[in-house]
């Protein structure tokens, strides 16, 4: 990489001499400028829409007329087998809590309370054969996330972004839109770089106020006073650098400086809603009580990758998902917050031809059990499944109006072509251009992958 | 040579107990009889007792292709192809060799893949394939009967399943029933209802009807005692072994012998770093080994540093902090020719040294305040003792080795149960043992404490001690044996089984239950003292707090809501208190209400809100200082052996519920000489029970001639002072790490470590007195093209202030730090926009950053900003990002901006108590002057030097710019001035 091209990128070196260190440069310098992958690739970017809290499967997407039926009866089948063995109070079978109709060409069902993503079936892409290796949220949460169960790994988006860099040097590769009301469950963990290099983990991008932490002055001063103190510090940095000549972090560090002034810009920009047309607000569903704050950041998502931000990832408060009392309202609640937001997003983009390169994810971290679950005297919600649950995937590569793998009568396990977590990320990462296997990082002479150690499968059956 | 010599010379070595293929043909030792299924170690001892009946024979290529690396002698991968007893026990991967289709099992596989043989070995022709082919074909069957015809033989085969799923009620915690499962004796003894059961007869043994019929394990039972049921594979064994009635078996565990160790080599040990280090008597300094490599490549030391840069640079690297303005001075003017030295005796002395250097130990033993792994993420409210107990021994100078030993076996070095009088040193040796349990640890949860999860916590004990006194990754061979190194699954096996006593996943004890409490009678009678009173107010503060909680609620609400009933505004309050996902609909909407209410920016909420916010924080604040005031607990988070560990057994694949063969305790054999048997043995014999086997392992860590320890500290020091280090990989000096830049050097450190009591600080002196250290650290053109990367230490590196070093220096120039040392981190604060920072004392200062609360889920901003690490387990070598972020935060917190003004202030009361003085010559001078005086001492106490002539010039046109804008405010344009130069380049990195 040549000088005149390193002035210009935020980078990160293990020390001071190493950005040239023969043996140790591989791992010695770290950045944000786009990388090429190791395959031609459709998808550019991906929105993940995270559904905390495990939608359920059975009541969304995946019908079970047996389920129905069998409604009030006691569970045929082990029942040390389901949910969560924290919870033990396993009630009855439960059907399905809102009527489902099958939607167009392909004819993939869908409940009736998400009617806006139902009129895209076409574009979208169920995989209703995950499964995961926990049944608590934490351990879920983690797993679906960075493929592993425990802290401390990083994320999908942080590898994504290790391996691919940005197309934007004045805004964060990896953005995280999170909801106003709050964190989503394990916080800041949920788009943490693990042992990957700080630079590789997402940028939370604050709702109100200044987006970025520390992007604007949180004191007062006149601004002609900053502009000559801001002088005066180039002043001194570029004396400083000219007596030591040979000290390439010193020019980059001069350059962080002036980028942080155009990142105030660029996010600034890139935030200002404003700037989209009435008829696209709508689209979202902006401007109504129950859309606005999910369709907000929907309709940002679009603006960030259509800027080359490669990963953004947006998170609903805590889990709503998480019904394990008043299912039928909760669930409600959720679709009616996130479906019309979701459904401007998908066809905004596909009016832009956008949707094309950009990858949408949308699911959560478990699905739920067949059988209701005992809360008092009551049994209206459902417990978490980790042996079954439904994902979609649209757009950037993946075929539309497939509806991929199986689950027994009750919605309870996977049948058939099951896919695990470590599936889903190998082709996730794929449709990026990006093989599972060549994407590592050497720590401490141990090779890790997201992936983990056994080789995952790419599902080729979802890809176009 | 005929068939039947040949027969009969193998015949020969049989007897031995080993042998040697030479032939086509090679009369298999053999197993239709039932032999030792999972015990390599038997299967070389019985190979005599097996030879029998049938001839299977082994062709050619198998045992002699394959056989040079998996056979008898040299085992790798842990696997002997030269016998089919072998064959049969398989390699450690666990995948069956011969599998129910004649070419699908492994055997073939990996000659079909051509993953075998390796790349380094000729492949196999067509010939010798064909050959393996047909005669795993032809003999399918007969080594599918051979190798399935396997039965239970001891009580090992079925003791992993007992301890997995019984022992939690039925072992060393538990007996209930009266019955214990841990031991053959004790199982055949039973309990209340008589022996677990019957010899021969399955059927009608206890065991297999309790664990059958489900009523064991005990369904109500299984979360609470993190077990899980038996699978059919397990009973099935447990009912194989009881039909061969219930053998015990004579199995000894695998350790090292004196015999040759079959799975690493001689050749394996020839590594530079698996040798002891070297003795040189061609150079006796640093200086010498230095000049002699850059003699090499025509290159000379870069000239002396200036005396104020070498000041800087000895301050920054020792303390974690500038001079102050005295000791500037002091050095600045020193008119010994020895002022050098002399200052780094001085500076060697302080007790902020152990803070500096303490705090790159915390990093390697992964130190937190919190046990991470669930969302909750729990305090440590004791941790901090061990980061004191660093702190200390680093400004003692405590002897590395007794330092090791303190850390790995503090509890094996009293008995402290059976002590006369307690001694402060006895406390803080079990203090030390905090070393081994800073691993994240989520087994306190409700939900996360089965084997798994406890094994990681061992793994993550195993990883630190590895990588971070050893210089090995050993982490690979948890599941494998390491690709590269010479370190087989059996030895990561036998280093688990030495932790075994104190961290044992059958008989574990959870973060919540592993504390103790011992003290001194004096610390006790002050606890008694001192903490009742103020525990009482600390729960009424507390009540406080609950009641202020509400009214900020109420409040919250009123203010947004006057219409909302009062009934809705109490059940707010209720469901507030129900967890997330167990509340109603209505209670759901209800806190999503208030959360709406309650993310409105600040500046959008009424002054009630607000006030009731601080009021809040207040009572916080009182009980955070209440609990200062208290006496310290007698809580130590220590770690101590039990005394009576289970067996330990190889996991094939790592996995939890796979056991191989039986270990014992043992190092890795690549850093012995291969045949020496490890030794221990309890430490009180007549007192408490302990193995003594965390006692030996540190013993031998620290023997002089132990060939990584020292060489890994003396590097790790190196580093700390030159930004990289002798071997590049501080963690790894493995096959895989990086060779030594300068071999005799780090020989020659790691024995004068050794000779001179393992002295840190006078490694230390050693270093920092030599020409390489003092060197200037501008790089010419010269030694730009002869050593572009500073290899060979041609200039000494510039580098960025690590993340603590900044804060603190920030608060140190501006007068805001708190120099109090020790005891209960300093808690932080969230705000609402996810920052976190960090609490001033009582003094309204901050102490440094060392003692923030370090909790996994809450990391300081700032810190976090510059790159403090994430300990997953913990951090070995901190990256260093050049990020905008990072400017972003200088120029526009809060906080900076209110050093800046401090900073500020300091320096105007400074020059007003210097210009107060009657006889002071700058009284009443020319505001030129004024600022001419501004300037030299903020840079004085800022950057340790006095402007350049430029640099003054440019400050001086700067401020008088600045004043003018701001309405002639010399305290502010001051303010600015400063926060430009805390911004500068010239702060930020040292030469």
């Amino acid at each position: 990489m040549g000088l005149a091209h390193l002035l210009t990128q935020d980078y990160l070196i293990a020390d001071s001499s190493a950005s040239e260190t023969p043996g140790k440069s591989e791992r010695a310098r770290y950045d944000l400028t786009a990388k090429s992958a190791h395959h031609p690739a459709k998808a550019k970017s991906v929105i993940q829409l995270f559904m905390n809290g495990g939608p359920s499967q059975m009541d969304l997407f995946d019908p079970k007329p047996v389920l129905n039926r069998m409604d009030g009866k006691p569970y045929p089948g082990n029942v040390e087998g389901i949910g969560n063995q924290s919870t033990t109070d396993i009630g009855v079978m439960m059907g399905g809590q809102y009527p489902m109709h099958q939607h167009g060409e392909s004819g993939l069902w869908l409940a009736d309370v998400l009617p806006e993503t139902a009129s895209l079936a076409d574009d979208l892409c169920m995989v209703h054969s995950m499964w995961t290796d926990h049944p608590n949220h934490d351990n879920a949460l983690y797993k679906i996330h960075s493929g592993r169960l425990f802290m401390g790994y990083p994320t999908l988006g942080s590898w994504v972004v290790y391996g691919l860099g940005s197309e934007n040097q004045n805004l964060p590769a990896y953005v995280v839109l999170s909801d106003p009301l709050g964190l989503p469950k394990n916080g800041t963990r949920n788009w943490t770089a693990g042992f990957l290099p700080p630079v590789y983990q997402g940028t939370p991008f604050r709702p109100t106020g200044s987006p970025i932490l520390n992007l604007s002055k949180q004191y007062s001063e006149p601004p002609e006073v900053t502009r000559t103190a801001r002088e005066l510090l180039r002043q001194l940095d570029r004396s400083h650098q000219k007596e030591r000549p040979y000290q390439p972090e010193l020019d980059a560090r001069i350059q962080s400086y002036e980028l942080a002034s155009r990142m105030q810009l660029a996010a600034g920009e890139a935030l200002d809603i404003n700037r989209e047309t009435k008829e696209t607000q709508e689209l979202y569903g902006i401007g109504k009580q129950a859309t606005d704050s999910f369709g907000r950041r929907c309709l940002l998502a679009r603006r960030l990758v259509e800027r080359g931000v490669r990963y953004v990832q947006i998170f609903l408060e805590e889990q709503p998902w998480d019904s394990h009392v008043d299912l039928a309202s909760n669930h409600r609640a959720a679709c009616e917050r996130t479906d019309q937001p979701v459904a401007g997003l998908l066809r905004d983009l596909k009016r832009s031809g956008l949707l094309d390169s950009t990858l949408v994810i949308w699911g959560g971290e478990f699905g739920r059990t067949p059988t209701s679950q005992r809360s008092g005297d009551i049994y209206t919600g459902r417990d978490h499944n980790m042996q079954a649950f439904t994902s979609w995937m649209a757009g950037g590569g993946i075929k539309g109006g497939v509806s991929y793998g199986t689950t027994d009568d009750f919605g309870h396990q996977v049948t058939e072509n099951p896919v695990s977590v470590h599936d889903f990320h190998a082709t996730i990462l794929h449709c990026l251009g990006l093989h599972h296997q060549d994407l590592f990082f050497d720590r401490s002479g141990l090779e890790e992958r997201l992936t983990g150690v056994n080789p995952p499968r790419v599902v080729n059956e979802l890809l176009l | 040579m005929t068939p039947t010599d040949e027969s009969q010379r193998i015949q020969n070595r049989l007897t031995k107990g080993s042998f040697v293929v030479a032939s086509q043909y090679v009369f298999l030792l053999t197993i239709l009889l039932p032999i030792q299924s999972s015990l390599a170690a038997d299967r070389v001892n019985n190979d005599a007792d097996s030879v029998n009946e049938s001839e299977l024979l082994v062709p050619k290529p198998i045992s002699n292709r394959c056989g040079k690396c998996h056979g008898a002698e040299t085992r790798k991968g842990d696997l002997d192809l030269s016998s089919l007893v072998g064959i049969r026990a398989g390699g450690e991967s666990g995948d069956p060799l011969i599998d129910q289709k004649p070419l699908s099992g492994r055997l073939w596989q990996v000659i079909q893949d051509g993953e075998m043989p390796p790349e380094n070995e000729a492949p196999l022709d067509k010939e010798e394939i064909e050959q393996i082919k047909s005669w795993i074909q032809a003999n399918h069957a007969r080594l599918r009967e051979a190798l399935s015809s396997e039965k239970p033989k001891s009580i090992h085969d079925v003791l992993p399943t007992l301890l997995l799923r019984c022992v939690s009620c039925h072992g060393a915690q538990r007996t209930d029933g009266g019955l214990d499962l841990r031991t053959h004796a004790s199982i055949i003894k039973g309990g209340e209802s008589g022996s677990a059961l019957v010899k021969g007869q399955p059927d009608e043994s206890l065991l297999i009807r309790r664990v059958e019929s489900q009523a064991c394990p005990p369904g109500h039972l299984l979360l609470k005692f993190f077990v899980r049921r038996p699978s059919k594979a397990e009973i099935n064994l447990l009912r194989d072994w009881i039909k061969a009635g219930a053998p015990e078996g004579n199995v000894n565990p695998d350790i090292a012998s004196d015999a040759p160790d079959p799975l690493v080599s001689e050749s394996d040990r020839q590594h530079w770093a698996y040798q002891p280090p070297q003795k040189t008597t061609r150079y006796q300094s640093i200086d010498n080994f230095i000049e002699q490599q850059l003699h090499e490549i025509n290159q000379t030391f870069s000239p002396r540093a200036e005396r104020d840069t070498l000041i800087r640079r000895v301050y920054m690297n020792l303390l974690g902090l500038p001079p102050s303005l005295d000791q500037w001075l002091h050095w600045h003017d020193h008119p010994s020719p020895d002022w050098y030295s002399m200052m780094v005796d001085d500076v060697l002395a302080s007790p902020h040294y152990g803070e500096r250097w303490g705090r790159y130990w915390l990093d390697l033993a992964g130190y937190a305040d919190s046990e991470g792994g669930i969302s909750a993420d729990p305090i440590r409210p004791v941790a901090w003792k061990y980061r004191d107990y660093v702190v200390r021994s680093f400004n003692q100078d405590k002897p590395y080795d007794q330092f090791l030993i303190e850390q790995l076996a503090g509890d094996e070095l009293t008995d402290h149960a059976n002590v006369q009088e307690l001694q402060p040193e006895m406390i803080d040796h079990l203090i030390a043992t905090g070393f081994l349990r800073m691993g994240i640890d989520e087994t306190g949860s409700r939900t996360m404490n089965f084997v798994p999860e406890r094994l990681k916590v061992i793994s993550d004990t195993i990883s630190i001690v590895s990588s971070g006194l050893m210089g090995l990754t050993m982490e690979c061979a948890r599941c494998h044996t390491h690709k590269y190194d010479p370190i087989p699954q059996r030895d990561y096996y036998r280093f688990k089984a030495i932790f075994q006593g104190a961290l044992d996943e059958h008989d574990w004890k959870s973060f919540k239950q592993r504390k103790l409490s011992i003290g001194l009678d004096k610390d006790r009678k002050a606890i008694a003292a001192t903490n009742p009173p103020l525990a009482k107010q600390r729960n009424q503060l507390l009540q406080q707090a609950k009641q202020q909680q509400d009214n900020l609620t109420m409040v919250t609400l009123r203010s947004h809501y006057p219409a909302q009933s009062e009934a809705d505004q109490s059940a707010t309050l209720v469901a507030l208190k129900v967890a997330d996902n167990q509340r109603t609909l209505p209670q759901r909407l209800l806190v999503e209400k208030l959360q709406r209410a309650q993310a409105i920016p600040d500046s959008e909420q009424i002054s009630a809100v607000l006030e009731a916010r601080l009021n809040l924080e207040k009572i916080e604040d009182q009980i955070q200082r209440v609990d200062r005031q208290m006496v310290p607990p007698l809580t130590i988070r220590a770690l101590w052996d039990n005394g009576r560990p289970s067996p330990t057994y190889i996991l094939k694949r790592g996995e939890h519920d796979k056991p191989g063969r039986l270990v014992g305790p043992g190092v890795p054999s690549v850093l012995t000489d291969g045949e020496t048997p490890f030794s221990y043995s309890p430490p009180f014999p007549d007192g408490t029970a302990k193995t003594g086997r965390r006692l030996a392992f540190a013993q031998w860590l620290t023997s002089p001639q132990h060939p990584t320890t020292a060489r890994v500290m003396v590097n790790r020091i190196w580093f700390h002072h030159f930004g990289q280090g002798l071997v590049s990989t501080l963690e790894n000096f493995g096959v895989m790490g990086q060779k030594p830049t300068h071999p005799e050097l780090l020989d020659w450190l790691a024995i004068s470590f050794v000779e001179n009591g393992w002295s840190i600080k006078t490694m230390h002196r050693l270093i920092l007195n030599s020409r390489t250290y003092q060197q200037s650290s501008r790089v010419t053109p010269q030694a730009k093209k002869g050593d572009p990367q500073n290899k060979y230490y041609s200039r000494m590196p510039l580098r960025r202030l690590d993340a603590e070093s900044i804060r603190d220096s920030l608060l140190f120039v501006s007068d805001q730090l708190d120099t109090t040392q020790g005891g209960l981190p300093d808690p932080v604060s969230v705000s609402s926009e996810g920052e976190v920072s960090i609490k001033p004392t009582d003094t309204s200062k901050w102490r440094r950053s060392l003692y923030a609360q370090y909790r996994r889920t809450e990391i300081p901003t700032m810190l976090d900003t510059f790159d403090y690490p994430q300990m997953g387990p913990n951090c070995l070598e901190r990256s260093v990002s050049n990020v905008s972020p990072q400017s972003l935060l200088m120029l526009n917190n809060r906080q900076v901006r209110e050093l800046a003004a401090s900073l500020a202030h300091r320096v105007q009361s400074l020059l007003s108590e210097k210009t107060g003085k009657a006889d002071d010559p700058t009284k009443n001078q020319h505001p030129e002057d004024q600022y001419n005086l501004l300037i030299d001492l903020t840079y004085q106490i800022t950057l340790s030097r006095s402007p350049t002539l430029q640099e003054k010039t440019l400050g001086r046109e700067t401020l008088k710019h600045l004043r003018n804008r701001l309405s002639g405010n010399l305290s502010l344009a001051l303010e600015s001035y400063c926060h430009a130069i805390m911004n500068s380049a010239s702060f930020l990195y040292v030469d």
